[in-house]
């Protein structure tokens, strides 16, 4: 549209926007209300404003600490990391050559492979969460951050796979060619060529997988018995439970929690939706 | 020849490998049954001497336990007197005997005889005297499991690879003989050790073998793998990974929901799971436990969600894309906030919103003069608020989506139809739709997809409330298998089904996109 | 060779040495059995007890899961209402072996009792936990003694914007002063249902008469009542020895900067029979799969003894199970612990049939719709009744 409304209409939709985004935004005004407001019910009032400020949930939630000792927090905060940080290398190690192998050869089962992946990112972890639990159980992997990290490469894989075999294909095969010429081994090209290329993407996917295995609740919580061995999400939901909810808490958690994945977020937005879309397109 | 030689003993180790494992497997479970039997008869036994009046047998350790008695003083307490026989009484055994008689007294079947559970390979029995309210209770010792049979092993093992050379060496049906009868003779130790499928299984691999031999197709089979080695290479690392991560598990999945699982002891029980699921369960179709109702939700939640998601996203998306709109920037910026935030926190978040008397969404009802709602106490308003939660948090991506398609839309074409006089509705249908379409086709078919799996937000806001009846598939399935008294083995049928109409609808879905697309 | 293998095999995989003990306190009560776990370790070096907090929404559940299958703990602290349940599952393992009288005289009767199950007992009790009324000694002079005495506030608090009783209405537990008040039931002695009765619904219309008048708000739960107490909207609270750690304390001092006192439950103007809220007996119970039962037990003492007791009522407030713990001067001269002891004298013990688990939820979305004004009692509770039976009888 290129021709302008009249003012009347231009500032009927400006007022209309600024209605939705304050709508959209309520939410979150309410969280960051709570985390300041002292007391442990939500929110008394529907107003966004606090009627008191207090550090106190965030001094609770910094200071909690176990019987020995340990502060709380950080502990799960090292086990989030931990976690995440693991389920990324794992994932990205795993797939850089593999996605290379679906991008640049053609062997029987190729088209399957593709498929596969593609399937099995669609699919809930929560469908595998039972038997995922047999098994780490029959392994002794339960309740310890290992299995939660085996479990997470179970997601991330699929994911970094397609995404890097999308950014492969995106290369011009020109470089690789020409190290052929010159006797390079396929290794030697992957190593030397292509994978410091690739480093954007791989940055992404890296990124990517790291937010999902930090976000992640729910097997968490059914694999994790200790409260030592939680996850962030997990702490954070089991702040608000069903017999003793500390709202003040929460907020505080959520609030430290969510800034690193949104800010990330933000950052990579558009290969996000890119690398999605395009996904699904390609087939 | 060497050649010949060569693949022959390539195939047999293969083989040979498979038919190891398979022997040792059926080693270890017919030498563990034999454990056991022997254990188990030996304490029959010897508690059935000393109750006919006879000595105890060796290494196992027998009492007599007396009748339960309430105490004086707190009626509640009851005790038994034990009297250990034999010279070397150990009292750590003392509550072993206690327990066993705590169980005749309980079960009313006069006597038992079991393994104990706390891994030590004992196993005990009791049984009631003819004369006397006497239990009398035998205990045996720890037993030595049977050593495995290295040297026999390996003796086969040898004998077969001779066996399958000697074949290769003489000729072509030689050859084929040789495999045959090289895998075979691994089958023997299962034959002495009785165990039938074990040994079957052998030979059956015997005859697999040989085929593929004659048809050639483990030459091939070999020559492809050297000639794609690259990539084989390559790829292995996932391949394990994906392998012992999810084709495990999920053949594990698809494997149990033929079991029914009680209090750590799993029965076979057929296709029984599935006929209960699909079956309704003992409610009606409106029951939240019946799996046709909770379909049924399922597949309104998704279409209503995904219809608020394009229907808020694209509106949004038009208007951000007025060349005129100024702060388009943070306009957008804030609109994504609600993608941005960990779908938990935001299903928290309006769990709390939508508390009874003071969640801030009753609040402002109050405000305007309006009746607080009780959310969770009936099933519209509980689902309501999971779809505006799911909403709120799914409109943006599809804003996104939207607004992409938007901006490759040349603006000439749009000048091009104002000239020619069309309206707003008509260059909207026929410039905008037709652009926006393939990009939004993607996108809902994965909005879809998420929605329909979309554990968090029903877990966390209603919680499956009012009883269990705003459930979906996927947060129904978690309930049987960790609420609901464990039923694994229902747990895993049900997600069976689940994936079998997840599959279903993609198949159905780039079907349909396949029909759709102009060539 | 082999044996050898299995007996490493035995030592690694029988689990760490030592006590694992699994519990689902916060604040206080987190603080005082860490107090008394540390003093087991001090005296018992070689015999480590572990504590693992698992929070209170998912324990039921993991237990259930992990114990049959010999992952779970060797002990753990729960109230008694599972104990039918877990005892028929063979979760739990009987203890009256180790108990001889003179242990037996260390607790009362009940708490004894509700450990207790067909014949074995399955535990020792720690604390036992009822409802009492909290009340502002600044907004009501003198404690009220019948319900008749509440709804005399009414007026004042409606004016202060607030309300004269704040309490978990919509949960059965919270509801169950007022039904055993008018002498309903959820069980009878054999263990037999007994929800659908004409008292059971005069006792809703009651709970129902309460949110209508204002009285009570609506749909309340812990923090908000917590909330609405510390701010001076609720002139009273009916809650357990754990509200005293919500009531707002000064952060310096440690003074609680809200005047407050508590005292027994009112009677009931209607019917003259005081409310009788359930008094769940929560107790130290061991699991079936232990693997050092001697030892085990040998923990379940000493976390019951008198010494551990009295050291759990100074910082938690827990109420003791053991009765000489209240000749310790400092307990004796505790008012709250007194009242809640004196509380006990009209209580009823909640159920611990296996059927009684299947009552919670169905009964709690009764109290909902009713107080809603969405339904009526007596039809309401003629389905709850129906529905837990489907649950609870076999198919």
């Amino acid at each position: 549209m290129n021709r302008a409304p009249r003012p009347a209409a231009r500032l009927a939709t400006y007022i209309a926007l600024i209605v939705l985004v304050s709508i959209v935004l309520y939410p979150v005004m309410l969280v960051l209300k709570k985390a300041f407001e002292p007391g442990r019910a939500f929110a008394l009032s529907a107003s966004p404003l606090p009627h008191a400020v207090t550090l106190d949930h965030f001094r609770d939630l910094f200071g909690a600490k176990t019987g020995g000792g340990d502060f709380l927090f950080l502990r799960h905060l090292a086990n989030s990391l931990v976690a995440a940080l693991a389920t990324t290398v794992v994932g990205v190690a795993l797939s850089c050559t593999a996605a290379y192998a679906l991008s640049r050869f053609r062997f029987p089962g190729r088209a399957t492979g593709l498929q596969t992946f593609l399937v099995v990112q669609m699919f809930p972890a929560t469908l595998l969460i039972m038997p995922l639990y047999v098994v780490l159980d029959k392994l002794h992997l339960l309740n310890s951050v290992l299995g939660l990290v085996l479990v997470y490469s179970t997601t991330a894989i699929p994911f970094c796979v397609w995404t890097l075999k999308g950014y492969f294909d995106t290369m011009p095969r020109e470089l690789e060619e020409a190290a052929r010429i010159d006797g390079a081994s396929q290794w030697m090209i992957f190593r030397r060529i292509m994978l410091p290329l690739a480093r954007p993407g791989i940055a992404v996917t890296a990124l990517f997988s790291f937010m999902t295995a930090w976000n992640e609740f729910i097997m968490a919580s059914t694999f994790m018995t200790d409260e030592s061995k939680f996850t962030l999400p997990v702490l954070i939901q089991s702040s608000v439970g069903q017999f003793s909810a500390d709202w003040g808490l929460f907020a505080a958690g959520a609030i430290v929690t969510s800034l690193p994945v949104m800010a990330a977020f933000y950052v990579l937005q558009r290969s996000i939706i890119g690398g999605l879309t395009a996904g699904a397109v390609k087939g | 020849m060497t050649g010949v030689l060569q693949r022959q003993l390539r195939d047999f180790a293969v083989a040979a490998l498979l038919a190891v494992a398979i022997a040792s497997a059926a080693f270890v479970v017919v030498r563990n049954g034999d454990v056991v039997d022997a254990q188990l008869e030996l304490a029959q036994r010897s508690a059935h001497a000393v109750a006919s009046g006879q000595e105890a047998l060796p290494t196992t350790h027998v009492a007599l336990v007396g009748p339960s008695q309430s105490s004086t003083r707190h009626p509640i307490l009851r005790h038994r007197d034990i009297r250990q026989l034999g010279e070397a009484a150990d009292r750590h055994l003392d509550k072993l005997f206690y327990d066993a008689a705590l169980r005749i007294d309980r079960e009313h079947k006069g006597a038992f005889v079991e393994m104990l559970h706390d891994g030590t390979g004992r196993a005990i029995a009791a049984t009631t005297r003819d004369h006397g309210p006497m239990i009398v209770v035998a205990v045996t010792d720890v037993a030595k499991p049977a050593p495995y049979p290295l040297l026999v092993m390996i003796g086969v093992l040898g004998l077969g690879a001779l066996l399958a050379a000697a074949g290769a060496l003489v000729g072509r049906a030689a050859a084929r003989a040789g495999t045959l009868t090289g895998i075979a003779t691994l089958a023997i130790p299962a034959l002495l050790w009785h165990a039938w499928i074990a040994a079957t299984a052998i030979i059956l691999l015997a005859a697999a073998t040989t085929i593929l031999q004659r048809a050639e197709l483990t030459d091939q089979f070999s020559s492809g793998m050297r000639r794609h080695r690259v990539a084989l290479g390559f790829l292995a690392p996932v391949a394990v990974a994906m392998f012992v991560l999810v084709a495990v598990p999920f053949v594990i999945g698809i494997v149990l929901g033929f079991y029914d699982h009680h209090q750590g002891t799993w029965t076979y029980v057929g296709l029984q799971n599935f006929r209960d699921i699909l079956g309704g369960g003992t409610g009606g179709l409106d029951d939240g436990t019946n799996f046709w109702f909770v379909l049924g939700v399922t597949v309104l939640w998704t279409g209503v969600n995904v219809f608020f998601h394009v229907t808020i996203g694209v509106a949004l998306a038009l208007v951000l894309s007025r060349s005129w709109l100024r702060g388009k920037g943070v306009f957008r910026m804030l609109l994504i906030l609600p993608w941005a935030i960990p779908n938990y926190i935001t299903a928290l978040i309006w769990k709390g919103m939508f508390q009874g008397e003071y969640g801030a969404v009753n609040s402002l009802l109050h405000a305007a003069h309006l009746d607080g709602v009780s959310w969770f106490t009936s099933w519209s308003t509980a689902f309501s608020a999971n779809v505006i939660t799911n909403t709120w948090l799914g409109f943006p991506f599809m804003m996104v989506v939207a607004l992409g398609a938007l901006e490759t839309i040349p603006k000439e074409l749009y000048e091009a139809a104002s000239v020619d006089g069309a309206s707003a509705w008509q260059r909207f249908r026929h410039i905008t739709l037709p652009h926006l379409r393939p990009a939004l086709g993607p996108a809902v078919a994965l909005g879809s997809i998420w929605t329909f799996n979309m554990f968090n937000v029903i877990f966390l806001v209603s919680g499956g409330k009012p009883g269990d009846t705003t459930n979906i598939l996927v947060t129904d399935a978690y309930r049987w298998a960790f609420e609901r008294g464990d039923k694994y083995g229902m747990a895993a049928a049900y997600a069976t089904l689940i994936f079998l109409i997840l599959r279903l609808l993609t198949i159905l879905g780039s079907r349909l996109a396949r029909e759709k697309e102009p060539a | 060779m082999k044996a050898l293998l299995l007996a490493l095999c035995l030592a690694a995989c029988g689990g760490p040495h030592g006590i694992v003990l699994w519990h689902a306190y916060n604040g206080d009560e987190r603080t005082a059995i860490e107090v008394t776990a540390a003093a087991w370790n001090a005296a018992h070096p070689d015999q480590e007890l572990t504590l693992v907090a698992v929070p209170y929404d998912a324990f039921a559940d993991k237990l259930s899961s992990a114990i049959p299958r010999g992952n779970g703990p060797d002990l753990f602290i729960y109230p008694q209402d599972r104990i039918g349940d877990w005892a028929d599952a063979g979760v739990l393992e009987p203890i009256e072996f180790w108990v001889d009288d003179a242990r037996a005289d260390r607790f009362t009767d009940n708490g004894l009792a509700a450990m207790a199950y067909h014949d074995s007992l399955y535990g020792l009790p720690m604390t036992v936990k009822s409802l009492a009324l909290y009340y502002r000694t600044d907004l009501v002079a003198t404690p009220p003694r019948t319900t008749d005495d509440l709804m005399a506030l009414v007026p004042m608090m409606k004016a202060k914007n607030g309300f004269a009783l704040a309490y978990a209405n919509v949960d059965l537990y919270g509801h169950a002063p007022w039904l055993h008040g008018f002498g309903g039931k959820i069980m009878d002695d054999a263990g037999h249902l007994s929800i659908a009765t004409p008292e059971a619904a005069a006792a809703m219309t009651f709970a129902r008469d309460l949110v209508t008048s204002g009285a009570v708000p609506k749909d309340a739960e812990g923090p908000l009542i917590a909330s609405l107490f510390n701010e001076g909207r609720a002139a009273t609270v009916m809650s357990g020895p754990w509200f005293m750690a919500d009531i707002a304390k000064d952060k310096d001092t440690g003074a609680y900067s809200v005047p407050w006192a508590v005292t027994t439950l009112p009677i009931i103007s209607a019917t003259g029979r005081p409310a009788a809220p359930f008094a769940s007996a929560e107790g130290i119970l061991m699991s079936a799969r232990a693997t050092d039962k001697d030892t085990a037990f040998a923990v379940m003492d000493f976390l019951s003894s008198d010494a551990s007791a009295i050291t759990r009522a100074k910082l938690a407030h827990q109420v003791p199970a053991n009765p000489h713990a209240f000749d310790d001067p400092a307990i004796a001269k505790d008012a709250a612990l007194v009242v809640f002891e004196r509380q006990l004298e009209h209580v009823v013990t909640t159920p611990k049939a296996p059927g009684m688990r299947a009552v919670w939820t169905p009964y709690r979305t009764a109290l909902g719709e009713v107080l809603a004004g969405r339904a009526e009692p007596g039809p309401r509770l003629l389905a709850v009744e129906r529905e837990v039976k489907s649950y609870t009888e076999p198919k």
